[in-house]
């Protein structure tokens, strides 16, 4: 193609004129358009640096030494054979950094490398730098490790039924040391409303533990400049909380430490939180004095995990025979792993979360987190709620079933109403649930379908709420949990700093987006600098689907500020009112006599004619107190949440018992899509991932507590050829606070795939499949019971 | 054993010093500084690391640096025109084939094999020539959306370049 | 990232230098073609030879062409070649759909038929990493004497995990072997064995030059049938030929059905020309010839899929070999 062809077609996606003039009439000329991504060329030319992409001069490489036992007491380590071996430069273990480290300000329990005992297979003790990759790992393998082995546990019901071997010291002393974290919550009295329910259906599920998988493995780079300060490149979703924890680790000035996160390869949770890895390579920086990087192996990947935690989940739920919800009753065990992690938000989120889109009238929730000897769990896309989500939708299935009321039918009777509060006392704005039941409904041609397709081929629906962010961030502090600093040029020229982690979800653009629609700039005016310590204001990070909320509304708020200071100076000019002074598409123009008008940086010069430098800052802080004042009631609440509902279609070949989900629509309410593009893909992106948890991922381990796949080919994911159609619908319920009124997309739409591929199964051959995945040996079996009964 | 070796990358032959045991993966990030092939599962398994050689997609994480001695590598740095990107990297940037962008160059190049074999593909071939590329953030639909977008514009192009020779 | 360890890479332009080669570091040499499957072992460290005799630059190992009533294929044929060539996919369909399934286009690019008849066996135990297998304890097949399969086995039962053996053996193929001492050419069931750490007769200093398939009759009709989890990349969880000559009678002259990726060695079925050869094949037979394959065949824990299931489906696949045959 040629240049002036591509010219032409980035022309054409900007605004015409006469665009520009019904974009007076309409609310935005911007927002809400099917437009480009700020970093989409530079990822689809190869420009884009990753952080395995950076080399550094004289930089080294390092590798860490880790445990082959699952559960053991560190005798002695000796690294002087490693020391010794040409081209290492350093050698360190753990007591060279003990200091523990954890995401959770009062959970830390981890150490960057351990210090007196191994919990996992994987679990680091020791780490060299040396000229290259091979001398690295040739060095490990001169370190000597002399262990005491441990008895381990895979399963926690064995774990919890051992605190004499207590993987972790008990947080109080006579306490079962395998419990991380238990939380019992009541709302309303159960047991009475169960009695009072004309249909009660029991049930066990059991939900798989899942890795986020994303295709760029963990990479850092750590150098200690001469004049003592730290930076750190790291594939960190969390910039901040990286800063801070390496900081105290290090006991180091947080003023001197730098962690700057480049394009990051996918995260989805499993890059949110610091490890091992970071503060290595910092460490090693410092003794060494050159640039040190480390790059996981994808077997580390699955040893460092914080993947889905396995949860087993007995569910009793009680309802009228019109359908409505009397009771719910939850008994969770979450599969922990060696460490904290996000655990204590783990163990709420898997009760807290599921109070919502559906009124019940009484819930109850006992959830116990066990630490077991694997690598541990933490936040995968959907955070403790997609576990509890299988399991209550597949309940509202079987309760439909023994209610003979159609499940779209049920769900549509137990609405909350927008505004309302959940019985946990959450408060919810928005809510277009309804809207998107009726869209799934429609699209799937449902009802001429459900109970109706011939034998192997079935349609199952689903439903589900999720936060778009958290009202209170991981370390308790007043300050705003998002901010944005821009900066104008005399050429038009616009620059944002936000300390938002950009990890393919689009927030560099979201942001790009929002300055283009406030200030009328081009796109390709707009320049974003993100996630860098040492230069951007504070974002808390990629996390708990906050950002497009959060830092949405603090550059909404920092644009605003000096789309006035340019409507007040303009005016004055054309001697007009500000309020008809419009800046869009790289114009500043009257509204009330569109022949006046000036470029932009025209309208800009004027402003810094007028009031000096143009620049401001933003920000966004949730609000409080819209919560329980129960103990755990913060954890969930949240100022906006988004609603999603899919229905799948599915074709089941009862020969092998091979799944084949033909067809899935997915209908997200989202608030308001900034840029539709963008919220399908997070849409589908997240379907997928759903579909795939349903039909064949399995982070599973051998009896010697081994991992079973720790490779791209064993642990499976779907291929092109594996992963179903996808329809994306977009409901907008415009969100009172949401920037735009727009909230979260991408975590929120994960959340039905599982249980709405579940029901298709029992649509399609009759037969209820509670655990997953959903594999061929697993449904092929049930069939073949069923067909035994029968 | 550090070998002097030929290699013609992206138009450029040039003689390259490097460990005779690396892969072709390992010589083009580390020593030729071509980072846009990816690093992604260490051995076969995603398809992060596609290449072209002589056109044809193929695993640079796991091809011996020395197999693509006489022939032409082409890297996603290699696929565009001097100063215009190819019609693949500009369908993928309207419709949001790239996400995170990190599977985007192995999946670009499989793809541009697939339109220099077939003007006109069906979905179902799309999905079949881009089946060992793994992607975790798209779920593949927008991808397939600018396979497509891609095709019809080198359709438009090449039907015009016909018209007015 | 996991790195190779050095070796040294010979391209040889001739067969007799290749073999000259493979004589001279014996002991610390491996041929290596596409290099698909051993490259990624060579990460794994479950090989690591000094020095690396490269095939795809031999001539006499390429081509594909019929002569003296044999399709005659060079070893270094890529798997795409295969699955594309006209020959083939006139004479041979069923050879070129099982090249054609095998992994993903990238491999079928690279890999080469021959590199698919000599595959290493697998097994979930050995198909890992060094920090892996030296947590384990190493296994009986590599560094080990334990197999973690069969509980005090004494004998590897890693898979044959090739696609393209068992419809070579339903039609009876033959495998020319080169070294530096001679030629030899024999059937292709004879080429392995059922040992799990080596499952062929090649000696290290061999190489296989060409596979030689009688042309079928025109009467002979021949399905491919693979079951794997996923529907690109993975390896086979049952891999199944059958060559089926019928009269016009519909009346069974001949027929070969070989199962594979269950053992070792890809299991020819016995005992079907006693239950089939001038009978009709009509459902019941055809039913018949499914549960004796179920009898006969007997997957292991070694790749990790459910035993009972993956068993249940050599029946299965008998069934759909024969409809895509008599459709």
């Amino acid at each position: 193609m040629k240049l002036e062809d591509f010219r032409a077609k980035q022309a054409e996606s900007a605004a015409s004129e006469e665009e520009l003039h019904e974009a007076l009439e309409r609310e935005f000329h911007v927002i809400g358009r099917r437009l480009r991504r700020t970093d989409g060329l530079a990822k689809s030319t190869g420009a884009a640096v990753y952080t395995d992409d950076i080399a550094l001069p004289g930089m080294l490489h390092g590798k860490i030494l880790r445990s082959p036992h699952p559960h053991a007491k560190i005798v002695s380590i000796d690294v002087s054979a490693a020391l010794a071996l040409k081209g290492v430069h350093a050698v360190i273990t753990g007591s060279d950094m003990p200091e523990t480290f954890g995401i959770i300000p009062w959970a830390r329990d981890e150490y960057p490398l351990c210090l007196d005992k191994v919990r996992y297979v994987g679990d680091g003790v020791a780490a060299v730098a040396a000229v290259d990759e091979e001398t690295a790992c040739e060095a490990l393998d001169c370190i000597e490790v002399e262990y005491e082995v441990l008895p381990h546990f895979l399963d926690p019901e064995e774990a919890l039924a051992h605190p004499e071997t207590p993987i972790h010291d008990p947080k109080k002393p006579g306490q079962n040391g395998n419990i991380s974290k238990q939380v019992r919550l009541e709302f309303s009295y159960v047991d009475a409303l169960m009695e009072q329910s004309d249909a009660v259906v029991e049930g066990e599920y059991y939900f798989e533990g899942t890795n986020h998988t994303a295709i760029e493995p963990h990479c850092a780079i750590g150098y200690f400049a001469p004049a003592g300060k730290l930076t750190v490149w790291s594939t960190t979703q969390v910039p901040h909380y990286l800063h801070r924890e390496l900081a105290r680790v290090l006991d180091l000035d947080v003023a001197r430490v730098r962690v700057i996160q480049p394009p990051i390869g996918g995260a989805f949770g499993g890059k949110s939180e610091p490890f091992d890895l970071e503060f290595c390579v910092a460490k090693l920086a410092m003794i060494t004095g050159r640039p040190v990087k480390i790059l996981y192996t994808r077997e580390e990947v699955f040893y460092a995990h914080r993947g889905r935690h396995p949860m087993l989940m007995r569910y009793k739920t009680g309802a009228v025979s019109d359908g409505r919800i009397k009771a719910v009753d939850a008994k969770t065990i979450l599969d922990g792993g060696g460490y904290e992690s996000f655990g204590l938000v783990t163990t709420y989120y898997s009760g807290q979360l599921i109070t919502a889109p559906y009124t019940m009238e009484s819930y109850r929730f006992d959830s116990t987190r066990v630490y077991t000897n694997k690598p541990c769990c933490g936040p995968k896309r959907g955070h403790g709620s997609v576990q509890p989500r299988f399991a209550i939708e597949v309940q509202l299935d079987k309760i439909a079933e023994r209610l003979d009321i159609d499940p779209i039918e049920l769900r549509r009777r137990n609405i909350l109403e927008p505004g309302a509060r959940t019985i946990n006392e959450f408060r919810v704005n928005s809510n277009g649930f309804l809207q998107c039941l009726d869209a799934v409904e429609d699209a799937a041609d449902w009802r001429a379908k459900y109970r109706k397709l011939p034998y192997g081929r079935g349609v199952g629906v689903a439903g589900s709420c999720y936060i778009s962010g958290t009202n209170y961030p991981i370390y308790p502090n007043e300050m705003p949990q998002s901010a944005v600093q821009l900066q104008v040029d005399r050429s038009g020229r616009v620059a944002i700093f936000c300390g938002a982690s950009e990890i393919g979800q689009g927030s560099d653009s979201m942001l790009a987006y929002i300055v283009s629609e406030e200030l009328g700039v081009p796109l390709d005016y707009v320049r974003i600098l993100s996630a860098d310590t040492d230069l951007t204001p504070v974002d808390l990070g990629a996390y708990s689907s906050r950002v497009t909320f959060m830092c949405g509304n603090a550059c909404i708020d920092a644009a605003q500020k000096i789309r006035q200071q340019v409507q007040q100076a303009v005016a004055e000019e054309w001697l007009c009112r500000p309020k008809h002074v419009k800046l869009a598409g790289g114009w500043a123009f009257n509204a009330l006599d569109t022949e006046a008008k000036v470029p932009i940086s025209e309208a800009f010069n004027m402003a810094e004619a007028k009031y000096g430098a143009l620049g401001a800052t933003g920000s966004y802080n949730t609000p409080k107190d819209i919560h329980g004042s129960y103990r755990g009631g913060t954890i969930g609440s949240s100022p906006a949440y988004s609603f999603t509902a899919h229905v799948a279609e599915v074709d089941v070949d009862s020969e092998t018992g091979f799944v084949e989900v033909q067809r899935i629509w997915i209908a997200h309410d989202c608030g308001r899509a900034l840029n539709p593009i963008l919220v399908e893909g997070q849409m589908e992106g997240s379907a997928y991932m759903g579909f795939a948890e349903a039909i064949m991922e399995e982070h599973i381990f051998k009896e010697t507590g081994l991992h079973n796949a720790p490779s791209l080919l064993d642990y499976k994911i779907p291929t092109s050829l594996d992963t179903p159609e996808m329809h994306s619908l977009i409901v907008e319920s415009i969100d009172p606070e949401g920037p735009y009124g727009a909230k979260e997309a991408g975590e929120g739409p994960l959340h039905p795939s599982i249980p709405a591929i579940a029901n298709a199964i029992y649509d399609a051959v009759g037969v209820r499949i509670d655990r997953l995945p959903f594999s061929p040996p697993r449904v092929w079996k049930a069939i073949q019971q069923r067909a035994e009964v029968d | 054993m550090i070998e002097a070796i030929q290699l013609t990358v992206n138009g450029d032959t040039r003689e390259v010093g490097v460990p005779s045991h690396y892969t072709l993966l390992e010589t083009l990030r580390y020593v030729l500084g071509l980072t846009g092939p990816k690093q992604g599962c260490d051995k076969g398994d995603c398809g992060a690391c596609t290449v072209l050689l002589d056109g044809v997609p193929t695993l640079s994480c796991i091809l011996p640096l020395q197999e693509a001695i006489g022939h032409e590598v082409t890297t996603i740095e290699g696929l565009a025109d001097r100063d215009a990107p190819h019609p693949l990297q500009d369908a993928f940037d309207i419709t949001g084939g790239a996400q995170c962008g990190f599977c985007t160059p192995g999946v670009l190049l499989s793809a541009a094999a697939l339109l220099t074999r077939s003007e006109n593909p069906t979905r179902e071939e799309i999905r079949n020539a881009l089946s060992g590329n793994l992607c975790r953030c798209t779920g593949y639909t927008k991808i397939y959306e600018a396979v497509e977008l891609a095709a019809a514009a080198l359709r438009e192009e090449r039907a015009s370049q016909e018209e007015a020779p | 990232m996991l790195r190779l360890h050095p070796y040294q890479y010979h391209r040889p332009r001739e067969l007799g230098q290749a073999l000259q080669l493979l004589s001279e570091h014996a002991g610390d040499v491996m041929p290596i073609a596409g290099g698909t499957d051993l490259v990624p072992n060579m990460k794994h460290k479950l090989f690591t030879p000094a020095h690396l005799v490269a095939l795809k630059g031999i001539d006499t190992l390429h081509g594909v062409e019929r002569r003296d009533g044999e399709i005659s294929i060079g070893a270094a044929e890529t798997l795409n070649a295969i699955a594309t060539h006209p020959l083939i996919r006139q004479l041979l369909p069923a050879l070129a759909k099982a090249s054609g399934a095998i992994a993903h286009p990238m491999i079928r690019n690279q890999a080469t038929i021959g590199g698919n008849i000599c595959l290493d066996t697998r097994c979930t135990y050995y198909n890992q990493t060094l920090f892996w297998r030296k947590a384990l304890g190493y296994c009986l097949k590599k560094d080990g004497d334990v197999c973690h399969v069969v509980k005090g086995g004494t004998k590897c039962v890693a898979a044959h995990s090739a696609d393209t053996p068992p419809i070579l053996m339903a039609l009876n193929a033959e495998i020319n072997l080169a070294s530096a001492d001679g030629y030899r050419s024999l059937s292709l069931d004879d080429f392995f064995t059922a040992d799990g750490v080596c499952n062929t007769v090649r000696q290290p200093h061999e190489l296989v030059t060409r596979l030689r398939v009688p042309v079928p009759s025109p009467r002979l009709s021949m399905s491919y049938q693979k079951l794997r989890e996923r529907k690109s990349v993975d390896f086979p969880l049952i891999s199944l030929a059958l060559a089926l000559e019928l009269d016009d009678k519909q009346v069974v002259e001949s027929i070969a059905l070989v199962v594979a990726a269950l053992g070792a060695k890809p299991r020819r079925i016995g005992g079907l020309d006693k239950l089939t050869v001038g009978e009709r094949v009509t459902a019941e037979k055809v039913e018949e010839v499914a549960q004796q394959a179920y009898r006969q065949c007997n997957p292991l824990d070694n790749i990790i899929v459910d035993v009972e299931w993956r068993r249940a489906m050599v029946p299965v696949y008998v069934r759909r070999a024969f409809r895509e045959i008599l459709s």
